[in-house]
């Protein structure tokens, strides 16, 4: 949390009094001082092993916080945004910690949270009981959505949501698997946690669509997160004849997998993994064996999206990033944009904004073209989420080592091919 | 003239006396926060009680019964899921779910220690990590209650503790200062009672104790029993407050046993008072510097290092040294009569 509000010395003040407080958590500052400050709260993983999610954070939101300076206008006049954020630490007991301060401490008229479900679930729990405005994204809607037990016929209260679906995240993968001519035996690598189990789902998960498109699917069943054998698995996976490999993995579990996939000999045609091959350092990392992975894609700077609240495009924003930090591009740079794109435009549109209902109401009436493409929740899967666009994305060796390339669009076709799909 | 003419043997000081009745109308001022705090306030008063509530009881497994567990995760998590299971599925308020989440972990308590009893020092210390991860893989199996994904508890079941936010924030937060309360009222009755000498005795040597006739084996169960129990008790307040619920967060070993041995170990172990200190000590640090990232937890550790090498006893350790001060009448002392003769 960036400061302190008054609230804090009251508590202070009454441990002072029996003589065991110390002066250092005296410093705070008048969170009422201003008439027309709307307060956003930020919840992200910052540290820990969820941290390259939130790499990009302090870009963004620098970039962000400058255009919020020139003030918003909104219906009762001109608004002041202030973002405060804080750091979930990947834990989700510390995110709903501080999630529950900047509802409780800050009053933050909107909460946002973005990066797995171990970050939006908390935030938005905390968010919903106490009847605080939140949008969430960077996260599959079911996990989200079924993980917080919700029930499509009544939805959340204070709660919404816009990223993709695992029906989206499926056809990216067929479309980028069905040229290729390869045959069609699946190998499925799925952990229990909150995505793995999503995504094994028989009813809600990759099963039964695969079947539908042809595919022999063969799941060995859960594995533990962090593992560190997949012995049982590799060897499922040679005896069924396995050319392609797909699942829901961490970093740390593919790259043990990919190793021992190579010692004992298993060599499927594709590799097509989501969320552990998403950013460029991980790839890096697996060294020549990183060439030819694909995962999904949610934002390239090839995506043709700009901004509705600076105007800046895709391709822009990725490379302001690069060059401001000598670092490549990671897909969660415009979804973070976007989030704050989504906030300006709700406190525009807001009747009262010192009114949870009117800003509830100003969230579902949403409709707006945004860095990562639209976000409308009069249109979605279920109530309080909505879909943006994904493609499928394979790395390919460049100048400059692995880059990722757009090479299946069949699901969203504004988005352009930019290579050929390989195979290993 | 034996000693018994000369001497006076004593537990209750004027320090103790006016330490019980400050403690006393500080509790008082405490349970009328809903009244004078703000909302933000109270809920950071029900985390430091419940921090409290478990540093005291680790305190009593290690700083008393010598029983240093890294394992009580396991209690915290299994109150957390035994909340959600009895509210979601066997319907019940989350009262009764509180309540009988003690007995619950008292239950489960009884095997874990006749099984883990077999482990001495180091050995043990492993041994009940070990039995926290059982519980951690057991309970990410269990699909009804999320498995590996992890559960939230439905918004009705928390809006069903008290009619509007405000009763129920204050409800909430009574439940936590009700628990720290009681575990400081039991882990200081459970002292004064004869186990509780039993264990006072084991703490300052174990091999005297049992030579004097003490069943060390008894007295550990017992109170690895009772702290099980209400662990278990403070898991479900946790939970209660966070909302949501997975294995990684229920059993976490950072989150609810590293921090909690910090508190003791900065505050001092083996007295009372020592989690107390310990438990404010975290907290300043934490509210100050836990925006620092990385960095925060460097301190953190730095900081323990540095107290267990200048005062291994802790900063209770150190005020005792220095002022021979005690807030709660335990230990006997002994004190030359004021005699006019000789």
């Amino acid at each position: 949390m960036t400061h302190f509000t008054t609230n804090r010395r009251t508590v202070i003040r009454g441990l002072a009094a029996i003589g065991l407080a110390a002066p250092a958590i005296l410093r705070g500052r008048s969170a009422f001082a201003q008439g027309r400050t709307i307060k956003v709260g930020h919840v992200s993983p910052r540290t820990g092993p969820l941290a390259g999610f939130a790499e990009a954070d302090e870009y963004v939101l620098e970039g962000i916080r400058a255009k919020f300076a020139e003030g918003i206008a909104g219906q009762g006049g001109t608004y002041n945004i202030e973002i405060i954020t804080a750091d979930s630490q990947s834990n989700p007991n510390r995110a709903a910690e501080v999630a529950s301060d900047l509802i409780l401490r800050e009053e933050v008229d909107i909460i946002t949270a973005a990066s797995t479900p171990d970050t939006t679930n908390p935030v938005a729990d905390q968010a919903e009981l106490n009847e605080v405005p939140c949008i969430t994204t960077d996260c599959p809607w079911q996990p989200y959505f079924f993980g917080r037990s919700g029930d499509p016929a009544n939805g959340f209260e204070s709660t919404y949501h816009f990223f993709w679906g695992l029906e989206d995240v499926i056809a990216a993968f067929l479309a980028m698997w069905d040229g290729t001519g390869v045959e069609k035996t699946v190998a499925g690598l799925f952990p229990n946690d909150a995505d793995g189990n999503a995504w094994g789902d028989p009813e809600l998960g990759l099963p039964k669509p695969l079947a539908a498109a042809g595919y022999t699917l063969v799941d060995p069943g859960r594995y533990q997160p962090l593992t560190d054998d997949f012995t049982a698995q590799i060897n499922a996976f040679k005896e069924a004849n396995c050319q392609i490999v797909t699942g829901n993995m961490i970093p740390p579990d593919f790259a043990t997998f990919w190793a021992q996939a190579a010692q004992q000999g298993f060599n499927p045609k594709i590799v097509t993994i989501g969320k552990a091959l998403l950013f460029p350092s991980v790839v890096d990392s697996l060294g020549e064996r990183g060439n030819g992975l694909s995962s999904e894609v949610w934002w390239s700077p090839y995506h043709p999206f700009s901004s509705s609240l600076t105007g800046i495009s895709a391709k822009d924003l990725a490379n302001g990033y690069s060059d401001a930090t000598g670092r490549p591009w990671t897909q969660p740079i415009g979804f973070k944009h976007a989030l704050f794109e989504v906030v300006a435009d709700v406190v525009k549109r807001a009747d009262d904004v010192r009114d949870p209902q009117s800003i509830v109401a100003a969230i579902a009436s949403t409709s707006l073209d945004t860095i990562v493409g639209p976000v409308d929740w009069s249109v979605g899967p279920v109530k309080n989420v909505t879909k943006t666009p994904l493609v499928g994305g394979q790395w390919q060796k460049g100048d400059n080592g692995l880059n990722l390339e757009i090479v299946a669009n069949a699901t969203a076709p504004e988005v352009p091919v930019t290579a050929e799909m390989q195979l290993l | 003239m034996s000693v018994v003419d000369t001497h006076r043997v004593f537990r209750v000081t004027t320090a103790s006396r006016i330490a019980s009745v400050l403690g006393l109308l500080l509790l008082l001022a405490l349970a009328a926060a809903p009244w004078w705090m703000g909302r933000a306030d109270l809920r950071l008063l029900g985390e430091i009680y419940l921090y409290l509530s478990l540093a005291m009881l680790w305190n009593l497994l290690a700083g008393y019964a010598g029983l240093v567990s890294v394992g009580q995760q396991a209690y915290v998590g299994l109150g957390g899921y035994v909340l959600f299971a009895l509210t979601i599925f066997g319907g019940l308020h989350p009262f009764t779910a509180i309540g009988l989440s003690v007995v619950i972990g008292a239950i489960v308590a009884i095997p874990v220690a006749a099984l883990i009893f077999r482990l001495r020092g180091a050995y043990f210390a492993i041994g009940t990590w070990v039995i926290a991860e059982v519980f951690r893989l057991g309970f990410a199996q269990v699909s009804a209650l999320g498995g590996g994904s992890g559960i939230s508890l439905p918004v009705d079941v928390v809006r069903s503790l008290a009619d509007g936010r405000d009763a129920r924030e204050a409800t909430s937060y009574w439940l936590t200062l009700g628990c720290a309360a009681a575990v400081m009222a039991i882990a200081y009755l459970f002292l004064r009672s004869r186990n509780g000498l039993a264990l006072t005795a084991i703490r300052d040597n174990e091999l005297a104790a049992s030579s004097l006739g003490i069943d060390i084996w008894r007295s550990k169960f017992v109170v690895y029993v009772v702290v099980g129990g209400l662990t278990t008790f403070v898991g479900s307040l946790i939970f209660l407050q966070k909302l949501r619920i997975s294995p990684d967060a229920a059993f976490s070993v950072n989150d609810w046993t590293a921090y909690v041995i910090f508190i003791v170990v900065i505050g001092g172990i083996g007295s009372l008072e020592g989690p107390i200190i310990g438990t404010v000590a975290f907290f300043l640090l934490r509210e100050t510097l836990a925006d620092l990232g990385s960095i925060y937890l460097i301190v953190l550790g730095a900081i323990a290092i540095a107290v267990m090498l200048v005062a291994p006893k802790g900063l209770w350790g150190l005020v005792q040294d220095l002022t021979g001060l005690r807030l709660f009448p335990l230990g006997y002392r002994v004190e030359p009569k004021q005699s006019r003769k000789e």
